[in-house]
């Protein structure tokens, strides 16, 4: 018998406290094309409907056995309800969207039913249906998009890049008028139900300076907590060694983390002002490497004192789900009893 | 009139569209020859910000900014070069991010270095089918065909755009490189590409290479 719930497991981690063993979670989609077979719910299907988004999220625990659940798959919900062109894709694609209508911060309209646009509501729905199905047993983890990142999707993502050093003034007034998106969405989710919301802002050090983070996404990074004062979780794929100290400033609840940054050395960052959860590799690892693989570098974030396992990013879909329970596998072998 | 050379390419490094145009049109005005604008100020700049964004004293915003101001310049030089005999385009390319995938960045660099050594480009721009491809290539019949792909998935587009192109009967009047991140040499050589980079700086090497 364990200890713990899923849930106070994933709780209790998030927030630094003590755990039966080391949890393992799923910040970013875990969905792969073995479980849209083994639900029988198919990208691209369950980006709009509630249901079979929840059935496929459901597979993270039912069959991979991690103590989170989590919806939403793509991070393109926003992008569709806002009025980007969208290409949804086939079984083994994520979603795209072909079009960036805004050139000015002045053009966007977060539209009144918003919440009620099928490629949102579908998120709610879903959350709803996991809370409903697992009780206090299992976390659900919810997921928005913060500003910097629906910038790219509103304005293009060169564009607003470019707009960050020829126009910073336009870029903050984008920043800002899409936040209000991101704190809606947020919201609705968490009375829906979600235990955490991972705010998902991808401002990584493969793209711009640390700097950018500190002086156009921080302030708001810290406004958005605030008026949430909910557990959060920023994903910022990507090298970020470099923004780390910013990230913690934030009040985020926990950080994921991809595996470009050695965990000991973003341990040292950190410092215990939020928790750090990840940093297993995708591409490398978990895709074409073998559950040893997998067991090594679970054991290397284990030993540095990463409070959650989980996956870098989104997972490839070809991900065998073999190497996914290989993390969960390594959490009860080597990640007995902390703190 | 070397003062306006070392200021046009010191205008592109900068990231500055509005005097790499002010500049451009100053140094016509002065009769310097516009394959000498490319040549010696063009070229040499888009060398230089390879070279920064290799140390990684440039980031994204700023290669993008110097993309964008030599493009402002070569607009106004390629219809005078091109009446030039000595001027002959490296060659054509046409580039593209496979169907299924967004990611743009990488390859628009890997684009913008390729026009810094002066090859010709088609840009498909991203979710690019292979029919698309084939399309393209009969109707500008370009000697190099590039493929990015940033996720593991969408790897496999470029094996069947490699496919559609021999399918096509055309795959032998071009040369196919591949690049992205998950992309490797082995990769590139098992489904049949000429060539792999992994990065902007050595792609336009590569494609010299692949076309002398
Ligand atoms: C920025 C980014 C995004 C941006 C894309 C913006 C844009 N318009 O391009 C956004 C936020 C929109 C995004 C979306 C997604 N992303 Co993304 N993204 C990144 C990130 C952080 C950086 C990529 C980048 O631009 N780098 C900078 C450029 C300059 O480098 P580059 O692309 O590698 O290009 C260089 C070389 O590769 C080479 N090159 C590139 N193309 C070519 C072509 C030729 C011919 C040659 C010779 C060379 C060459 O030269 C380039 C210049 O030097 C990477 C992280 C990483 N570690 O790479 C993830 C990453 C690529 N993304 C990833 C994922 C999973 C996604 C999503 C699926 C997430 C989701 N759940 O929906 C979606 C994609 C949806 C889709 N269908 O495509 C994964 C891919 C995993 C995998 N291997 O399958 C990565 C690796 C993150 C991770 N660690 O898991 N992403």
């Amino acid at each position: 018998m364990d200890a713990m719930t899923p849930r106070q497991r994933f709780m209790a981690a998030l927030h630094n406290r003590a755990v039966d063993r080391v949890p393992v979670a799923s910040p970013t989609s875990v969905a792969t094309v073995e479980l849209m077979d083994a639900t029988g719910a198919f990208f691209p299907a369950v980006h709009t409907d509630g249901e079979t988004m929840a059935r496929l999220a459901a597979g993270g625990h039912d069959i991979l056995g991690f103590d989170t659940v989590a919806p939403i798959f793509s991070i393109a919900q926003e992008a569709a309800a806002l009025g980007c062109g969208m290409d949804w894709g086939r079984k083994d694609w994520m979603p795209i969207n072909t079009t960036s209508p805004f050139a000015e911060p002045e053009d966007v309209r977060i539209p009144g039913d918003y919440l009620e646009k099928p490629s949102i509501r579908a998120c709610l729905d879903a959350i709803g249906i996991l809370r409903h199905r697992y009780g206090d047993r299992v976390a659900v983890i919810g997921k928005v998009m913060g500003p910097w990142t629906l910038s790219y999707h509103a304005r293009g993502v060169q564009e607003f890049l470019m707009d960050t050093v020829l126009d910073p003034d336009k870029a903050r007034r984008f920043l800002e008028v899409l936040m209000p998106a991101s704190l809606l969405f947020a919201r609705a989710q968490i009375e829906a139900g979600a235990d955490a919301i991972v705010i998902a802002d991808h401002c990584t050090g493969d793209m711009v300076r640390a700097q950018n983070y500190r002086d156009f996404l921080l302030p708001l990074h810290k406004v958005m907590n605030r008026e949430l004062s909910f557990p959060t979780i920023l994903h910022c794929c990507g090298k970020a060694l470099d923004r780390m100290e910013y990230f913690a400033q934030a009040g985020f609840t926990s950080y994921h983390f991809e595996s470009k940054n050695d965990p000991r050395e973003s341990m040292a960052i950190v410092n215990g002002r939020m928790t750090l959860m990840g940093n297993i590799n995708n591409p490398s690892t978990l895709l074409k490497g073998s559950p040893a693989d997998v067991e090594r570098e679970a054991r290397a974030a284990i030993d540095a004192g990463v409070q959650v396992l989980a996956p870098e990013c989104a997972v490839p879909l070809i991900t065998p789900n073999r190497n996914l329970q290989a993390i969960v596998q390594a959490a009860a072998a080597f990640g007995k009893k902390r703190l | 009139m070397p003062g306006v050379l070392d200021e046009i390419k010191q205008a592109v490094i900068d990231g500055n569209a509005g005097a790499a145009k002010e500049l451009t049109n100053k140094a016509l005005a002065a009769k310097v020859d516009a394959l000498e604008i490319f040549q010696v100020a063009l070229i040499p700049a888009m060398d230089e910000v390879g070279r920064r964004m290799q140390a990684e004293e440039y980031y994204i915003p700023e290669v993008l900014l110097s993309a964008r101001a030599m493009r402002t310049s070569s607009e106004i030089l390629k219809p005078l070069i091109a009446g030039n005999p000595n001027m002959k385009p490296a060659g054509k390319v046409v580039i593209g991010t496979v169907r299924g995938d967004l990611h743009d960045i990488g390859k628009n660099l890997v684009a913008m270095m390729l026009e810094g050594a002066s090859f010709e480009i088609s840009d498909l721009g991203i979710n690019v089918t292979p029919d698309q491809f084939v399309a393209k290539v009969n109707e500008v019949k370009p000697n190099l065909v590039a493929l990015s792909a940033m996720l593991t998935t969408t790897m496999m587009g470029m094996k069947e755009t490699i496919e559609a192109l021999k399918q096509a009967g055309v795959r032998s009047s071009v040369k196919v490189m591949v690049g992205g991140a998950p992309v490797n040499q082995r990769f590139a050589d098992e489904i049949g590409a000429d060539g792999y980079a992994a990065d902007a700086a050595t792609a336009a090497n590569l494609a010299k290479s692949l076309v002398a």
